[in-house]
Parts: structure tokens; sequence; C-alpha cells
């Protein structure tokens, strides 16, 4: 085990799904012995780099190298070969199995001893080496989401990665156990392993790394000595320039009335049992766009699902147009006055397996006309789809077709189509433009900006630019907490990259949340 | 490296996929079967013509297949309705015992002067009610501690077959005729007996064809049946709806649950005419889960599906008649079954070859990530 890891290089990668590239023209160096920090917003190509280098994915072209020797890796096992381990987002662990069962699983009969006796001691020895402590005799069931991430490291080391590559490990860990996962990772480069560290946030990668690569859209943005750079400059690789965004030209005297949503205090479970929301006050009123930004899995989802009533809070009350919501369920929310776009199209919004009449009348099938007393009226249901197919513009839409065919921005269109045609007073819509084209896109956004003449939009994008364009008040969202409120006039894009990240929670802790509150709320 | 094979569903699938698949795996099988026959020493030809003429050739034919699909179409929608929400009821079997042993209690109790619609009207009520809370015992845990329906179901198949064992052969109970020197159960009063209407065809298969007919008019036409079909593609879309699965899921299991109970009720009113374990445990609840399958889920569908099965098995009988041994005929009727059912496999998918490199660029490959670790 002497001597460092051996030096990766990476040129002019590029790999696309779909024709689209995920990763365009990269190029990237990981030094032997070095942490290096992999940074950007969701969907900039994090993932898909690090799945290139581990083998799972084969690039479209480019190349990479080991001490100046081109390899190509064809599958995790070549590349494990190579001295090359990945640690997924999701873990990839046998429940039922023991860690030491899961640690061989997949190795060649040849390279593991015989006995699991053996690995088990040998699986013990290497937890103790690099203080990743977890009992090789317990099963994946019995361990708590910071022991599996052990044994996944483990597995990794067990099988001699020099080289370790780890998507968002802190995503999942509690402050605690992070701290403990970047002692082992001292330990390991102590020892001359390299490791590349995935991550949205920038204080541990401030704190721990190296060197820092920033991906923005699938494209290098820039590698940086950590030493010789700040959190801004960093912020500001992976956002943008604060000119770049533009507002939306609209009429800014535009009134703004009573309030069509309100959170106080409220609280949330996340599904890991920590506090996915935070204390969460803030008020959306009519002719007001509020938009919230946030890298994803800050307690987005959570906020969403709370206000629309498929969770409850923990505490706290949520009111939508005067009416009390606090432990409403889904339908309730809706009747009082709640238009809601999920985050998820397809599964959630649409029931993907039916055609799309079928999803047009999702919330409105047991009402008239498009039933009486319990009995559907089909031809009432498709005079309703056709009305709204055509004012919205949804295309490729065949009779009785699975709603799963259609492209991305048909279905946001027809999900939009149908809760706008509902009696609402405020839209929710998470995540409205993903993954759309151009063209659905902008046809997206201006419903979504003519909703606010007449009543009040909270939106939730990861793309900063986008709620900047559309936004009379930012919020922003970090660990489950509002850290920021600006208004429009007085956005500072580099303070809010910041904050996004984490590296101005201090900032923002001094803010007291009825600050936040009056600000959103003026 | 190898070449993989590539499954991809298919998007929308018309009739010409929908009755052909199914054709061309029958004549597939009867090609098949023609060989078997062959090496066994029979004519095939001679065979499929008895096959023929014994379950579809003439009324006498027709209404013998008839009657033995007269249970199949029942528990073969009561798998259907289920399976229509994902929610596996395999209990068929039990439930149909349920049933049986419901309405012979009615039967049997209520005065032998009862007028028949009457009385078959109140066994219907209560075989159905029995099934369905036979059923619920599966539905309750399932809905509030998301316990798995397939074992626990399984499970109560077993102990209702020991109930109405013990019912007959275990205990000098009611629904025992104590004169019968081997034990049985008492005979149902003439007025408890489903009106015959040719032979062993009684009018349990109008009830099936009603049923069939207003199962289907409940699940697409109906906005209950809309829920179902709702939740049954994606839960978590219906939850967003505000629907409930937690009550949608107990309803559908109890409604299962009757609709194998009557299939009890019509065979013990229509064919044993008295509760007899040995009579009523012919896999007719099993059955009826493969019915569904093959009808993919669909009440109509179940119908002609179930003719299908009980002309395979009237015809078995018969072939056994004309000399084949009656492993072939298993053999043949097993064949059938398996290469229609399989064939619905290529019904919701189209197989391709595709080449490693070219697979990897397309959607996420997800067997093949699951292939690699
Ligand atoms: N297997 C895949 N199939 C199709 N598109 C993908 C796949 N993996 C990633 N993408 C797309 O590639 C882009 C980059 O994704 P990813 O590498 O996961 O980003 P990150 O990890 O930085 O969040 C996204 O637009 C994503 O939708
Ligand atoms: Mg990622």
């Amino acid at each position: 085990m002497a001597g460092e890891a051996p030096h990766l290089k990476v040129r002019n990668l590029t790999k696309s799904f779909y024709g689209v590239p995920a990763i365009d023209s990269v190029d990237f160096d990981l030094r032997g012995g070095e942490i290096h920090g992999l940074l950007g917003e969701n969907g900039a190509g994090k993932s898909t780099l690090c799945s290139v280098l581990s083998g799972l994915y084969r690039p479209d072209s480019g190349t990479v190298s080991l001490d100046g020797e081109a390899v190509q890796f064809r599958s995790p096992q070549d590349a494990s070969r190579h001295g090359v381990g990945m640690v997924y987002q999701h873990f990839r662990l046998v429940d039922s199995f023991t860690v030491a069962q899961n640690i061989v699983l997949g190795m060649h009969k040849k390279q593991r001893p015989r006995s699991m006796r053996q690995v088990e001691s040998m699986v013990a020895d290497l937890a103790e080496e690099f203080g990743l402590h977890v009992d090789p005799t317990a099963s994946i069931w019995q361990l708590s989401v910071g022991e599996q991430q052990r044994v996944e490291i483990l597995k990794q080391l067990f099988r001699g990665a020099r080289i370790l590559i780890l998507d968002e490990p802190t995503a999942v860990l509690a402050a605690q156990e992070t701290d403990r996962l970047f002692e082992a990772i001292s330990t390991m480069v102590a020892k001359g392993h390299s490791v590349v560290l995935v991550s949205h946030k920038m204080a541990e990668t401030m704190a721990y790394t190296d060197r820092i690569t920033v991906l923005r859209r699938g494209v290098n943005a820039g590698s940086v000595t950590t030493a010789s750079t700040t959190p801004a400059e960093v912020a500001r690789m992976m956002f943008g320039d604060s000119n770049a965004a533009e507002r939306t030209n609209y009429d800014a005297a535009q009134q703004v009335g009573e309030p069509m949503l309100s959170l106080s205090g409220v609280s949330v479970q996340g599904d890991h049992g920590l506090l996915a929301v935070d204390d969460a006050t803030f008020t959306v009123r009519r002719g007001q766009i509020v938009g919230v930004a946030g890298v994803a899995g800050n307690g987005q989802r959570e906020l969403q699902e709370v206000i629309a009533g498929l969770r409850s809070p923990v505490s706290g009350t949520i009111e939508i147009a005067g009416t009390n919501c606090t432990s409403a369920g889904p339908k309730q929310t809706a009747q009082a006055g709640l238009a809601y776009v999920p985050e998820d199209r397809l599964g959630v919004g649409l029931a993907p397996g039916l055609p799309l009449e079928h999803n047009i009348v999702l919330k409105s099938y047991d009402r008239s006309p498009h039933s009486r007393r319990g009995v559907l009226s089909d031809s009432a249901i498709e005079k309703t789809m056709n009305e709204l197919v055509e004012k919205f513009d949804v295309r490729g839409n065949r009779s009785g077709m699975r709603v799963s065919l259609m492209s991305g921005g048909n279905l946001q269109k027809a999900i939009l189509a149908r809760e706008l045609n509902e009696d609402h007073q405020v839209l929710l819509a998470a995540a409205p433009t993903r993954g759309l084209d151009m063209a659905a896109a902008e046809a997206v956004r201006s419903h979504i900006i003519n909703e606010r003449a007449t009543r009040g939009v909270l939106v939730f994008s990861e793309d900063l630019d986008e709620i900047v364009k559309v936004s009379d008040v930012v919020l922003v969202m970090f660990k489950g907490r509002i850290v920021g409120s600006f208004a429009s006039d007085e956005l500072d894009l580099d303070e809010i990259g910041l904050l996004m990240t984490g590296s101005g929670a201090e900032i923002a802790s001094t803010d007291t949340p009825t600050a936040t509150s009056t600000r959103a709320g003026s | 490296m190898r070449n993989r094979l590539r499954v991809m569903p298919r998007g929308v699938t018309g009739p010409e996929v929908r009755f052909g698949v199914p054709l061309g795996a029958l004549a597939f099988a009867l090609l098949l079967g023609a060989i078997i026959l062959a090496f066994a020493g029979n004519d095939p030809i001679e065979a499929y013509r008895t096959m023929f003429d014994s379950s579809l050739n003439g009324w006498k034919a027709q209404s013998r297949t008839l009657a033995l699909a007269t249970p199949l179409i029942l528990t073969g929608l009561a798998a259907a309705v289920a399976f229509q929400m994902r929610v596996y009821n395999i209990g068929g079997e039990g439930q149909l015992y349920l049933g049986a042993i419901g309405a012979s209690w009615v039967g049997l109790a209520l005065p032998a002067s009862t007028p028949t619609p009457l009385m078959l009207s109140a066994m219907l009520i209560v075989g159905a009610l029995a099934g369905a809370c036979w059923a619920l015992l599966a539905a309750i845990p399932k809905a509030y501690f998301n316990a798995d329906e397939i074992i626990t179901t399984l499970m109560l198949n077993f102990i209702a077959l020991s109930l109405m064992n013990w019912l007959i052969f275990g205990s000098r109970s009611f629904w025992r005729d104590p004169r019968r020197p081997v034990p049985g159960g008492k005979r149902l009063p003439e007025s408890a007996i489903m009106p015959s209407i040719s032979g062993r065809l009684h009018i349990g298969i109008i009830i099936a064809i009603v049923a069939a007919i207003f199962l289907w008019w409940l699940l697409r036409k109906t906005s209950w049946g809309f829920q179902i079909r709702t939740i049954g593609d994606s839960p978590r879309a219906a939850r967003y709806a505000g629907m409930s699965v937690r009550r949608k899921t107990m309803a559908v299991l109890a409604l299962s649950g009757a609709l194998a109970a009557i299939a009890g009720v019509s065979e013990v009113s229509g064919v044993t005419k008295g509760l007899e374990p040995i009579a009523l445990t012919s896999n007719i609840g099993f059955t009826g889960i493969i019915v569904a399958v093959v009808a993919r889920s669909n009440p109509l569908g179940v119908v002609p599906v179930s003719i299908f099965l009980a002309a395979i098995a009237t015809s078995g009988s018969r072939l056994q008649s004309i000399g084949i041994d009656v492993e072939v005929v298993f053999l043949l009727q097993g064949l059938i079954f398996l290469t229609v059912t399989a064939g619905e496999f290529f019904v919701t998918n189209t197989v391709s070859l595709a080449h490693p490199d070219t697979s990897a660029t397309g959607s996420p490959p997800t067997s093949e990530i699951k292939a690699a670790i």
C-alpha cells in the first residue's frame, strides 16, 4: 500500500443521453493523494462524470488515463481492477446479507478468501485501520444509513481501490456522521489514496478539499485550488454571473393583495426521522410570485407535500386562502383553492399507464359534469379533454394511449391544464420546467406568470436563473430552513448562491425568522 | 461482449396484437401438441376433432362446457377485480368454501317451503357476505400494516379448507347428514337448488355473466372504478388526487371475496346440492387466478377465457375414452395454458436484440446496472 494513488487524467470526456450531452468535453485531473471536490447544481453532470470514471457508463468520446497510461473501463469490476472504486448516491447493498457477504458479493472466487470467517476478520481490520466502524457480521437491514455508507466504502477498499469516488456522501448523513466520514477520508488520504468528493455543500467542500472542480450544465466551469479561492467565487462558478440573469419584463406596479398561502412555524418530519422542514414561516399574497431557490434535497419536497396535504406537519399552521389547512388532506387543500403541479410528473402528477382523458379529470372525475351519482360521463370527460388540449396546446396524444408516452413538455402542460382548470386561489408549482425543451419551458413559464395577475404563486426550482426571472420574492432553502428572503429589486445572486450551498448560514442565522417572514410578506 | 436481449414495453396495444398474440399462441400450442400426440402414438387430427366435438360442437357439449365455466367465471372475476388494483388475492379458493358454507347454512336453516327466488337470494347474500368477511381478514392487515396479502390470503385458504372439512368430517355440525354412512352434507331442499337450464347447466351461468358485465361497468363507467384504476396504476398519483388507498384496498378485497364466494354458492346450490368438501375442492379458486391473468384482468375477457379453459377440461375425459393416456391429456392442457399465458408477455412488450454498446446510450439500463454489480 506504499506510495500515492496514480494521477487520474480526463480529457475531452463527453457522454450523452438521448442525444443530450450530460457532460460535454470535460477535462478533469485527480492528483495522487488529494481530496478533490466536485461541485455543481443538480443535473450538472457530476454523477455522470463519476459513473464514467467508475466504469458504469462508457463515454461517447474522450480519454481517461492513469499515470499517463490510457485506460478504458468496461465495467465497474474492470475499474476496480485498476484501483478505482465508487460509492453511489443510492447504495447498492443486499439488505438480507451480512456486511461481509455484501463486501465480497460479485468478487471472483480467486480474489476473495474462501471462508466468510476470514473475510469478516479482514473487514474488521480494514474498518479499524480507516476508522470505518461497522460489525462485519451484522445484516444490512440492521444498519443505519451512515453505517451502510461505511460498508460501501469498505467494499471498495477491500477490492483494493486507491481512488475513491464518493457521490454526494454527506447528503444522507447527520452532522456527527459527517464528521466521522471526513475523519475516515483524511485517514485514506494520509495512506496515499485520493478521493473525489461530490457535493453541493460549500462549507464542507471549502473545509476538506485540496482542489475544487465545478461543473455547470455538463461543462467544466473551472478547477481551482481550495486554499486560494473563496466561497463567493465558487458559488459564481456554480450558478453563473449576477448580471447574466434577466428578469422577465412585466408590470412592476402589480397590486399585491391579501394572503393566499400562509405558513407559520411549520416543521415537518422527513422520511429518515430528521426534521426535513424546520420552522418555515412565509406568506404568498395575491398578485405575487414567491420563488423558493435551493439545491434539491434541502426539504423542498417535504415542504411542498405538507402544503398540499400529503404530509402532516409536526408543528405550525398552514392557511390556504383563509382556510386553515394545517392537517387537511389533499382533497381539502384542493377545495380550499390550491392548484398543485408536483415535482414528479409521471407517478404523482399523472397516472402513467392511463390515458390522457383519465388524467385530465384526475381531480374532477367525481363531480358534475364528469360524473353524476357516481356514474362517469365519457362524453363530458372527452369534451373537457378536447377543450383543455386545445387551450393549453397539449400535443402528441392518441386516443387510448398511455400518457407516459407523451413528451415531458406535453405532460407538464396537461398537468397545468388540469390544475388551472379547477377553481383555485394559489398555484404551487415544483420544478415546473425541469427537463423541458426551451419552447415548452417558455409556455409553462408564461402560464405561471399569467396566474400572478389574479392569484398567488409559489414556485420551487433548482434553476436559480428561472427563479430570479419569474419571482417577486425569492426565498432560499437550506437544510430545511428558510435561510434568506429577497425582494426582486434587492436580489443579490452571489449571496443567494452562498446561502444555497450553506456557506452563508452564519449570516442568515442572525436574520430572525420574524424578520424573514415580514420581508417575504411585504 | 455478448449481445443482450432488449425488452421494450409496447405503447399502444392495438386489437391485432391483443387478439392476434393469444390466437398465435394457441396455434403454436396445438402444433406442439400435435407433435406430442404423434410421438405418443395417437392421431392428432382425430384427437383435436374429439376435443372440439366433446366441448364445443352442439348444444349438449356446449352446455356441459358452460356448466364447468360457471364457477370459473366467478372466481376469475374475483381475481380480476383485485388485480385491477394490483392487489393479489389468491384466496379465492378459501373464499369459495366460505360462500358454500354460508349458502348451505341458509338453505338448510330456512324452511324448505321458502319460495325459490327468496331462498336463492338469501343464499347469495349470506354466501357473498361470508366470502367478503373472509377476505377482510386479509384486507385489514394489508390496509393498516401493509401485510402481504399474497401470504395472508393463501394461509386463509388452508384455514377455510380445514373449517369445511371439520364441519363435515370432524364434527356433528349442522351441515352434516348424520344418516349417511360416509360423512357428507345434508341435501339442500328443492327450493334451495338453482334451476337447471339444460342438463348440468344451471342459472348460475346467468349470474356469472351478469356479474361480469356489472363488474366491467363498475370498473369502466363509475367514479368508484375510476379510483380503482388510478390506484392500480399509481398509488402515489391516487393519493395526490385525494383518493383513499386504504379504504379502496379493503373494498376491493371484500368485493373479490364476495365474487369468489358466489362461485361457492353456485356450486353448492347448482352442482353438489349440499356441503360436499370433496366435490368442492377442485381448485376452482386457483384456476380463477389463471383465468384473470390470461384475460388481462378485464372482466369481459374473463368469460371467453373461462369457457376456453372449461372446454379444454371437458374434452379431457373424452380424450381418455378414445385411448389417449391421461398424462398426455394433462400435458396437452398444460401446454395450451402455458403458451397462451406466456404469450401475454409479447402483448405488452417487444423483444429485440441489442448490442450492449448501443443500449448503454439509451434509457437508463436498470437491468444492466443490476447485472453489472
Ligand atoms: N441514465 C440516464 N438517462 C438519461 N438521462 C440521464 C441519465 N443520467 C443522467 N441523465 C441526465 O444527465 C444530466 C446530468 O445528470 P447527473 O449526472 O445525474 O447530474 P448531477 O449528479 O450533477 O445531479 C441530467 O440532465 C440528467 O437528466
Ligand atoms: Mg447526482
